[in-house]
């Protein structure tokens, strides 16, 4: 980031293995740690990075199950794993990391080989080429750099009925939620809350509304964009080059913009974050409108205001690239500080179970019905338009099949190729439901620099120690004098004695 | 940026740090010592070395290498692809140790028809023998040596297969001291000679006993490997008793 180096620096990997506990006076400069995640002492690896001690490499193990809810399906107390995962990523993506970290899932094979190296370890001898034990080499080539990190952002349009009169443009509201995740392991980040969450109700948003505009008598009168964004974890610099190659006269008939960001697993309360004051008048009508509807839910709605600093180049919710070009927006998300740098962008404990389709269908009601109320005027009036067990009623299982999807595909950005299978996939579902479907395909800023080597193969052996090979040696040279000197006694001095025939 | 991955074992040619590569080295050269040191230890102990026999096992070397052609495209022409059930075909099976007869009509070119230097009948048997194995224990087994040994993973393997050398020498002299026998020695004590046929006939089917074992009964390596050192122990002590049982008459 900006030159200066963040993550692990390495992948190739060729060390024994070592396991927690560790024996007295281990080297671990030539040691691959192996190490379930809740024995990982953070502090043993915060220490080991602040004094730039040597590490030969750390292979993580995962459970299988990282974001297990407790019975009650009471988000707040979030298992030990989320939170001992959370920090572990931060920590490794904020920090250079010199040697090669590796994470893995838990199974038989890995159980049985951590258990081997620990039987090895309690010996007493510490692993290394002269006592045997595991080896464990990754044949990776030194990771090179993704030469253009291409962001591709996808919208579609529901176009509004003009009336006879209406010359000039309709008016347009636009939804928008970044689809792309980060974290420190690319290939594992399938961020199903953030942003998976976001997107899907884009998706089912879209989806009801083709319905209402498919026919002529219930088009309403405005516009409706949705826009599927990348590179949201960099400053929603895709939102931003988006905006910027939109026609000047298309951004101003922009009404105002709604951004999706975590909205999968709340119960009662969404916040929406602007960066105009909430005395602007737009802003206040917005406002009121979800009040209205989050009342009439049960749930309830409040309003955060951060001011932007355009100085500072920190961009921490997709609204703000609106603001920046003078469009009214606002992010509804279920939290309620803006997230740090990194934070909050679909890392390793942010998997299928961290969403429940639930709440998406709870906000994808909130934003439904305040924009027919919008668009079909028809505020003060107490109608339910998408009322559950109608023609329009919101679909449980659409989201919930699409919110499986994104929780099996990781999603980060610069790995993510122009005509990736998925984004070809997001672009076919738009056009299901909207016209006018085109991506944007731009590059990343320049900012950041990725490598790659996301993915590897990773090889146990099973070696020998030296000293074995010096036995066998022993025995060796022994057995082939032995062999000699029996070869020499019966033939040549007994030889003679029996075999005294020449023919 | 950290990764993902999946474990899968498998071989890797030593692409390791130093001390690793010495040790895999150091695994290779024990186990080529314990495959071909043998013969090199026969050579030297025996008064084969006083004699200067070395011609004569070259030319058995070469002969073996003849016949192994020889096998090679009979085994090519007769014998069908083994289906995917792996069931044992006795006819092939009697294909397979017809063919192997040819290693016996090799031995006997060796022995009758090469024309060798002034050497005594026991002495020629033995650096025939000792050429002819040295030769098979390269072709069959130094190559898998060579890529094998040096990998990283350790195994057993290449030293059952250093054992098995082992074993096929002494079985191999067993077969051409009883060859000679057979073929060059005109006066044996006729109740001697269905012995010496038959021991002879044990030891050229030898070969198609252990595949049997290995594959039929499913023998696990070290057992089989027990078992060829085991019988060519008892061969060459039946062998050496033929042999001096023929000499003493004389």
């Amino acid at each position: 980031l900006a030159g200066a180096p963040l993550g692990s620096r390495a992948a190739a990997l060729n060390h024994h293995a070592a396991a927690f506990p560790l024996p007295a006076g281990a080297d671990l400069s030539r040691s691959a740690l192996v190490a379930p995640l809740l024995d990982l002492p953070l502090a043993f690896l915060r220490e080991y990075l602040a004094e730039k001690k040597h590490l030969g490499g750390l292979l993580i193990l995962l459970p299988r199950n990282i974001s297990a809810k407790n019975v009650e399906g009471n988000n707040d107390d979030k298992g030990e794993p989320k939170n001992v995962l959370a920090e572990l990523e931060k920590l490794l993506m904020h920090e250079e990391v010199p040697f090669p970290v590796y994470f893995a899932f838990h199974d038989d094979n890995l159980d049985n080989l951590l258990a081997d190296i620990r039987k090895i370890a309690s010996s007493g001898q510490p692993a290394s080429a002269s006592t045997g034990g595991y080896k464990l080499v990754v044949p990776s080539a030194e990771p090179k750099k993704v030469s253009s990190p291409t962001i591709s952002n996808i919208q579609g349009w529901l176009p509004g009925s003009k009336g006879e009169g209406d010359a000039e443009q309709l008016p347009t509201i636009a939804i928008v939620a970044n689809y792309d995740t980060f974290g420190a392991a690319p290939a594992l980040s399938v961020g199903s809350d953030s942003n998976g969450s976001g997107a899907v109700a884009l998706l089912e948003i879209a989806r009801i509304f083709s319905r209402l505009y498919s026919s002529p008598k219930t088009r309403g009168k405005f516009n409706l964009l949705f826009g599927l964004t990348s590179g949201g974890p960099y400053n929603y610099n895709g939102t931003s080059k988006w905006l910027r190659s939109f026609d000047q006269r298309v951004r101003e008939s922009i009404d105002y913009a709604i951004c999706l960001n975590s909205v999968g697993s709340w119960s009662h309360d969404l916040w929406m974050h602007v960066s105009k004051p909430p005395e602007n008048p737009y802003i206040k009508q917005i406002f009121e409108d979800f009040s209205d509807v989050s009342k009439e839910m049960g749930i309830s709605v409040g309003i955060k205001h951060k001011k932007i600093n355009v100085s500072n180049s920190r961009v921490a919710w997709e609204h703000e690239q609106f603001s920046r070009f003078r469009v009214t927006a606002l992010t509804l998300s279920e939290l309620s500080t803006p997230p740090e740098f990194l934070e909050s962008t679909g890392g390793l404990y942010d998997t299928r179970e961290s969403v429940d389709v639930e709440s998406v269908m709870r906000t994808v009601k909130l934003v439904s019905e305040i924009l027919a109320r919008q668009i079909y005027g028809l505020r003060g009036r107490n109608i339910d338009v998408f009322a559950d067990n109608s023609s329009l009623a919101i679909s449980p299982h659409y989201i919930r099949s699409w919110l499986d999807l994104f929780s099996r595909t990781p999603r980060v950005a610069p790995f993510l190729q122009k005509n990736d299978p998925f984004i070809v996939a997001l672009k076919k579902e738009l056009s299901e439901h909207t016209t006018d479907v085109h991506v944007q395909n731009d590059v990343l800023d320049g900012m950041f620099t990725f490598y790659d080597a996301t993915k590897s193969t990773l090889n146990v052996y099973q070696v020998a120690s030296v000293t074995f090979d010096l036995l066998f040696l022993l025995v060796l040279g022994s057995y082939l004098i032995v062999l000699f000197s029996f070869l020499v006694i019966t033939t040549r001095v007994y030889g003679p004695i029996h075999f005294c025939k020449h023919n | 940026i950290a990764q993902h991955q999946a474990i899968r074992p498998r071989r890797c040619p030593g692409a390791g740090d130093d001390d690793a590569d010495e040790m895999t080295v150091f695994h290779f050269l024990n186990c080529a010592v314990l495959t071909f040191g043998p013969h090199v230890v026969y050579y030297s102990a025996t008064p084969l070395s006083e004699y200067d026999t070395i011609g004569t096992s070259v030319k058995a070397a070469v002969v073996y290498l003849g016949a192994a052609l020889v096998k090679l495209v009979c085994l090519a022409t007769f014998l069908k692809v083994p289906d995917a059930n792996d069931s044992f075909d006795p006819y092939q099976e009697l294909m397979k140790i017809l063919i192997g007869f040819i290693d016996v009509a090799g031995l006997y070119f060796a022995l009758t028809q090469l024309t060798h230097r002034n050497i005594s009948q026991n002495h020629k048997f033995q650096a025939v023998g000792l050429g002819w194995a040295f030769a098979d224990s390269v072709l069959h087994r130094l190559a898998p040596l060579w890529i094998g040994a040096r990998g990283l993973e350790f195994t057993w393997e290449y030293i059952f297969q250093g054992l098995e050398a082992n074993a096929n020498l002494v079985m191999t002299l067993s077969l051409a001291a009883l060859g000679s026998l057979m073929w060059l020695r005109k006066n044996k004590p006729r109740t001697l000679i269905p012995i010496i046929y038959a021991c002879a006939l044990l030891l050229a089917t030898m070969p198609s006993i252990t595949s049997y074992l290995r594959r039929s009964l499913e023998w696990q390596t070290p057992k089989v490997v027990g078992f060829e050192l085991f019988s060519s122990l008892v061969m060459a002590f039946i062998s050496w008793q033929l042999f001096s049982a023929c000499q003493r008459p004389m």
